[in-house]
């Protein structure tokens, strides 16, 4: 009996067990759905983790901040080092390879409107924040170089605060709100941003629309007085010169500070951390997967092996007319492949229109690409073999006198 | 066939069904096997039938000997050479007529499926059943469903037909046209081998072979056959 005999052997029995064959494949056409998806959805995140570093600037910034002087004690540091101030932003700002420069402080603070109030929480910021961080003012204007001069009062509100504020983001320009003690002008709204990597997890960016940006000498006169700053992050005109940049920047620092009281770093250590956690969370799912197929492997061999029994009769019979051990071994062993190989076709299209629905609702850009899905074909049939050797072996074995006697 | 020894082994206890049986069956003859159960006649079938090998003695089966051969060349035998016709018919329940005849066709390779079946409708609409060629064997009465059987056993044309208690699950006149049936096929120059425990099913045949114990107590001797 040739392959395809044994195909069609195998799919009569299938076929005929219907109800038990179907419920075998809804297990394996889950857990190859769930393996060939995350699949999927690995590759679609790995492809976002790049969007994601490159929208918060990523491998073109250098970011300087204040640190411990190594070897000094806390008051020896206290008089030797001023820390970032905004004059060193302004030194760094006209370095070569330096395109901004953009000091920045944070801070929290009650902020009030007629509608409603509650703890924002601020960015002391320059004009260069705008072009350093990819956000967009949709409604008024961004914060002045005039603004910092003078120190204005002015606020630029994020979409989601000018929201809870005003009501509309379009009707908070020109509003005043209370900061602290103070009253501010709304002089801008930035555009909303979005990203949904997945449905549960929200608005990925929602925490960008959650912020207040006020002029970094503002922030500094309502506070101490000083000309301090927390950070400058720095944009470079050739990401591949960095470490160039880098040197000089330090070199300046060291310089105008006498002690090496900073640090610098990237900016994108917490986005691989996310990454990380994604990366744990898709494991898991994968091994879910994997472990539904095991499982849906072990039920395939438990129903082929119930079928060997009730079938003894029926295998010693075939033998008689002429089939030989390996006819046999062939018939059962092509049903387990049959049936895996089916749920693993199924569970491939599962995962495409699972995917194509994520990329349709939430943009999120997974792909199953024809490698992904022969990978998961590819499993499912390996676990058929797997389940099937077993059964088939037995049903081999039988002896035709016994086989035949069998009630 | 010749000393023919068969010894199954229970535990420790080395258990004779066959205790050297000698036996020549000619071609075209008509035999009945016939003794009490437990006398050893099935086991014979079964050796006879190449399902199960000797343990000791010669075998040869159209000149060729059978005692020596694997599982696989056995099988190709039984394909071939023998048809088997059960007491209980042991159709497969699930597949029409067609195809439960056509069933040794697939297992001697080479034969499309549109030929196996056309073939196995033929065979079927010799022995009667020709209206009936899609039903399921759990729709036909026992003389149809031994019908059926016969046919899958008669479709590659084998040398030898096989028959353990043809009749067994049958009543008494349906077993009549069964045993007519054997006679026709015997006239047409197949080789019939019938083991039974009923006399009467015996008297069908030309010659009666009964074993006891093991052994061949009596035999009525080879009719001359033309």
């Amino acid at each position: 009996m040739n392959l395809l005999e044994a195909f069609r052997a195998g799919l009569d029995d299938a076929r005929t067990n219907l109800g038990r064959t179907l419920l075998t494949l809804v297990g394996l056409t889950l857990g190859t759905a769930s393996i060939v998806a995350v699949l999927a959805l690995f590759g679609g995140a790995q492809s976002l983790s790049q969007d994601i570093l490159s929208e918060i600037g990523g491998a073109g910034t250098l970011v300087v901040r204040n640190g411990e002087v190594e070897g000094a004690s806390e008051s020896a540091r206290a008089r030797a080092s001023r820390g970032l101030t905004l004059d060193d932003a302004r030194a760094l700002d006209t370095l070569p390879g330096v395109r901004r420069a953009s000091p920045t402080s944070t801070a929290s603070a009650r902020i009030e409107s007629a509608r409603d109030a509650f703890n924002a929480s601020i960015e002391a910021v320059s004009p260069a924040y705008l072009t350093l961080n990819d956000i967009e003012v949709q409604y008024g204007r961004w914060i002045t170089e005039l603004d910092l001069e003078t120190r204005a009062r002015v606020v630029v509100l994020g979409s989601a605060y000018a929201q809870s504020l005003f009501g509309s983001a379009a009707a908070a320009v020109g509003q005043e709100v209370r900061l602290g003690r103070e009253r501010y002008t709304v002089v801008g709204v930035l555009a909303r941003e979005e990203l949904i990597v997945a449905a549960w997890e929200g608005n990925a960016l929602e925490w960008r629309n959650r912020r207040a940006f006020i002029p970094i000498t503002t922030h500094q006169s309502r506070t101490t007085g000083g000309d301090e700053v927390a950070t400058i992050t720095i944009a470079i005109d050739d990401p591949g010169e960095r470490a160039a940049v880098e040197a000089r920047v330090a070199a300046t620092l060291l310089a105008r500070h006498g002690v090496r009281d900073f640090t610098i770093g990237g900016r994108y250590d917490s986005a691989e951390e996310g990454m990380e956690y994604y990366f744990v969370f898709n494991v898991i799912f994968l091994m879910v997967g994997v472990i539904a197929l095991l499982a849906g492997g072990v039920v395939i061999t438990n129903v082929l092996l119930a079928s060997v029994v009730e079938k003894t009769r029926e295998i010693g019979t075939r033998m008689a007319v002429g089939a030989s051990a390996g006819d046999v071994f062939a018939h059962y062993l092509v049903q387990a492949v049959l049936i895996t190989g089916t749920g693993g076709a199924a569970g491939v299209l599962l995962a495409l229109s699972l995917t194509s629905t994520m990329r349709a609702l939430m943009q999120f850009p997974a792909d199953v690409t024809p490698l992904i899905a022969l990978a998961g074909l590819a499993t499912a049939t390996f676990v058929g073999l797997a389940a099937g050797v077993y059964p088939a072996y037995r049903a081999a074995r039988l002896d035709p006198v016994e086989a035949l006697r069998y009630e | 066939m010749r000393g023919i020894r068969k010894d199954y082994v229970l535990g420790r206890v080395s258990v004779p069904a066959l205790r050297g049986v000698s036996l020549d069956v000619e071609r075209g003859e008509f035999v009945a096997i016939v003794g009490p159960s437990g006398s050893g006649k099935s086991t014979l079938m079964h050796i006879l039938g190449c399902l199960d090998s000797p343990t000791a003695g010669e075998y040869l089966l159209d000149g060729v000997s059978v005692a020596g051969l694997g599982g696989r060349e056995r099988a190709r035998l039984r394909n071939r050479k023998i048809g088997f016709v059960f007491q209980r018919f042991n159709l497969l329940p699930r597949i029409d007529l067609v195809e439960n005849a056509a069933l040794p066709l697939r297992y001697a390779g080479g034969i499309g499926r549109a030929e196996r079946r056309r073939r196995a409708a033929a065979m079927l609409d010799r022995l009667g059943l020709g209206d009936r060629l899609d039903h399921k064997p759990e729709e036909l009465s026992g003389g149809q469903q031994q019908r059926v059987a016969i046919a899958r056993a008669l479709i590659n044309d084998p040398a030898i037909l096989l028959a353990d208690e043809p009749t067994g699950n049958l009543d008494q006149r349906t077993s009549a046209q069964i045993l007519d049936l054997f006679r026709t096929l015997h006239a047409e120059g197949r080789t019939v081998i019938l083991v039974t425990h009923d006399p009467g099913v015996a008297a069908t045949a030309q010659r009666t072979i009964e074993v006891v114990d093991g052994l061949i107590r009596a035999d009525s001797g080879a009719a001359v056959v033309a």
